[in-house]
């Protein structure tokens, strides 16, 4: 226990210097910034910025690249309840009551206790990483390569649970992505592999690359082909004060939202999104009043908006004890800690002291700047809708050609997004999402490595695998997982869940 | 609506993107080697990997073609083309002209990605990005690259 104190302290001394601050601060106001924006999610934007953080220094980077995940759970919510228009998949729910209640002039409650909410359950996740996070950790490293393996298998069966639609294209998405991590050089021989003879590709294909592609460019296209509506009117905001009435109908509700997403933070296969739908769910079940639910039930704002953001804080216990990413967006935070030369993984914990405390303090700070951000800046944010899109996709797009230009100042890197982003429109096109792609492609290198090594530890007997108690455990759960997908009637629920 | 609408099974069409896919990448996995699962090679993997997406990308086509399944979304090839077509432009552009005129070129070729621009706001908007990216990237961040040709 002392430790964590000890580490906390150490974490603050780190993410209060005046230069850390301001990081915090620009992934705090980034965040709310597309979580406003409908059309542009966090994996968009961060795989944005992730070339513009390459010159910092890697805590500043993290920090930074943090606050626009968390903080966009914030934004999602304020558009949500003023013009029913989710910014973030994780608000989709709360635009069922939050927008009746700015329709009935409680709009100032909703955001109200959708902030309090979300600041409360991202200081218990951050707690909770705390806490979970240096025993997780030292668990983890008595793992060895058949562990490992078998623990990288659930990281990818989790991404199928995440893929919406067709799991059967999930899995294959993997596949591909696993075997688009294998280009470039080979780990034990240093022979090139698939790369067509171009040097370019000798070390692999270019994450930022890849993943500008894949989601910022090929979303823009997407969102160009649908005509964009604009926003007229918004509902006019009363006092951002709640009264104690309502917080105390509301404080049941955060309570278990921050319970609820708090677990499924954690648990592979769970994510911000489903935990608000869950949460929703919960409340509605839970409550005397059911019929109240769809009529402005502050209630349905206050459980789903605890709920995406305490899953939003714990989905970085497994990044940051494991080194396994359990959604698109942990994917790319792999990303940047590997651009910025830190291997994930349980090591990150005792060898990098300074960026685990540091980025858990940085939460605690972040989390406090956004109720500043969202509360009473919330007019400058709900302006920022009236942006049209016609202006912003130029802008964005430049900002892609330049930042995957700048990793390596290469136009080759340029050529290559041209490719992914073909390849994500045509996925888009397809029904298949790039999310599971992407969890392969960050992962493939490592699970090949694990694989090799487990092969070559136990003479060539694939036995290994299901011998060690520990890896045995991990792929009985990854198989419950793809079980329980295939299930009828759970992937009944799991596409009501998707559709709403 | 200037759009080719193409239907078709999209069960089929993903497999054809992954049988595709696998048969470029064994092609390229004959030239390594393989070895034994004592002594893996650099291609032992990747082989491994080529083969389920195959199997995968052959199941997907069977299933296209025998069952009624989902088509394929609406193709809208102008905002695809102009997005694309601008990037190739500024990746050509940028080393060989400067910045300014890369981001310019970029921002005129994506103009007719949408048809909601109007001339005035996107010119506006490109001698503003030319201006802040310059400063930003080239000045700021030092990127090694120059502003104008």
């Amino acid at each position: 226990m002392m430790d964590i104190f000890a580490g906390l302290g150490h974490g603050f001394s780190i993410a209060a210097t005046p230069l850390n601050l301001l990081f915090c601060l620009v992934g705090a106001v980034c965040g709310t910034l597309i979580g406003v924006l409908p059309g542009l999610g966090p994996v968009a934007t961060i795989s944005l910025l992730l070339p513009a953080t390459y010159a910092l220094d890697p805590i500043g980077a993290i920090i930074m690249l943090a606050g626009i995940y968390y903080g966009a759970q914030y934004g999602g919510s304020t558009t949500a309840i003023l013009v029913n228009i989710p910014g973030e998949s994780t608000s989709v729910v709360t635009a069922i009551d939050g927008y009746k209640m700015a329709q009935q002039g409680r709009a100032g409650e909703a955001l109200a206790i959708a902030a309090i909410g979300s600041f409360i359950a991202g200081c218990f996740g951050t707690v909770v990483i705390a806490l979970l996070g240096p025993p997780l950790a030292l668990m983890t490293q008595k793992f060895a390569s058949p562990d490992y393996f078998s623990l990288m298998v659930l990281g990818l069966v989790s991404a199928v649970v995440l893929a919406n639609g067709s799991a059967f294209r999930a899995v294959a998405m993997i596949f591909l992505g696993l075997l688009l991590g294998m280009v470039g050089m080979d780990i034990n021989t240093g022979e090139a592999r698939m790369t067509f003879g171009l040097i370019e590709l000798s070390d692999g294909i270019n994450f930022v690359a890849l993943v500008m592609g894949l989601f910022g460019v090929a979303e823009v296209i997407s969102n160009l082909e649908n005509v964009s509506t604009r926003i007229v009117n918004h509902s006019k905001i009363n006092s951002i004060w709640p009264s104690f009435k309502v917080l105390r109908g509301a404080w049941g509700a955060v309570t278990r939202g921050t319970l609820l997403g708090t677990l499924f933070g954690i648990l592979p296969g769970g994510g911000a999104t489903i935990a608000s739908f869950s949460s929703y769910a919960l409340e509605k079940r839970v409550s005397k009043t059911p019929e109240r639910f769809g009529n402005g039930a502050i209630e349905g704002v206050a459980g789903p908006e605890s709920a995406n953001n305490a899953a939003a804080q714990t989905s970085f216990v497994p990044l940051l004890t494991m080194g396994i990413p359990t959604s698109a967006t942990m994917a790319l935070l792999v990303g940047a800690l590997t651009l910025h030369g830190i291997a994930p993984g349980p090591t990150i914990i005792s060898r990098q002291p300074d960026l685990f405390w540091g980025l858990i303090a940085s939460m605690f700070l972040g989390n406090a700047m956004l109720v500043i951000i969202n509360l009473p800046m919330i007019g400058i944010w709900v302006r920022l809708l009236n942006v049209p899109y016609r202006i912003l996709y130029l802008v964005i797009l430049v900002v892609c050609a330049i930042g995957v230009f700048s990793v390596n100042n290469s136009s080759f890197d340029i050529y290559m997004t041209v490719g992914f982003t073909a390849l994500g429109y045509i996925l888009r096109k397809l029904d298949a999402e790039p999310a599971p792609l992407l969890m392969g492609f960050v992962l493939g290198p490592m699970v090949e490595e694990n694989f090799r090594r487990s092969l070559i530890t136990s003479h060539g007997d694939p036995m290994v695998f299901l011998q060690r108690p520990i890896s045995l455990t991990l792929l009985l759960l990854s198989a419950a997982l793809l079980i329980s997908i295939v299930m009828p009637s759970i992937s009944k629920r799991r596409g009501e869940v998707f559709q709403e | 609506m200037k759009s080719i609408a193409q239907r078709g099974n999209s069960d089929f069409y993903s497999g054809l993107l992954l049988v595709v896919v696998a048969v470029v990448a064994l092609l390229y996995i004959r030239t390594l080697t393989i070895g034994t699962v004592l002594d893996m090679g650099p291609g032992y993997f990747p082989l491994g990997l080529a083969l389920i997406l195959l199997g995968m990308g052959l199941v997907m086509i069977v299933k296209g073609v025998t069952t009624e399944g989902v088509s394929v979304g609406r193709l809208h090839l102008r905002p695809l083309f102009f997005v694309l077509l601008s990037f190739v432009a500024f990746g050509l552009l940028v080393e060989r002209a400067g910045l300014m005129i890369a981001i310019l070129v970029q921002v005129g070729l994506s103009h007719f990605a949408s048809r909601e621009t109007t001339w005035l706001a996107s010119a506006i908007t490109g001698v503003l990005l030319a201006i802040a990216s310059s400063v930003v990237f080239v000045w700021l961040l030092k990127i090694p690259v120059s502003v104008l040709p």
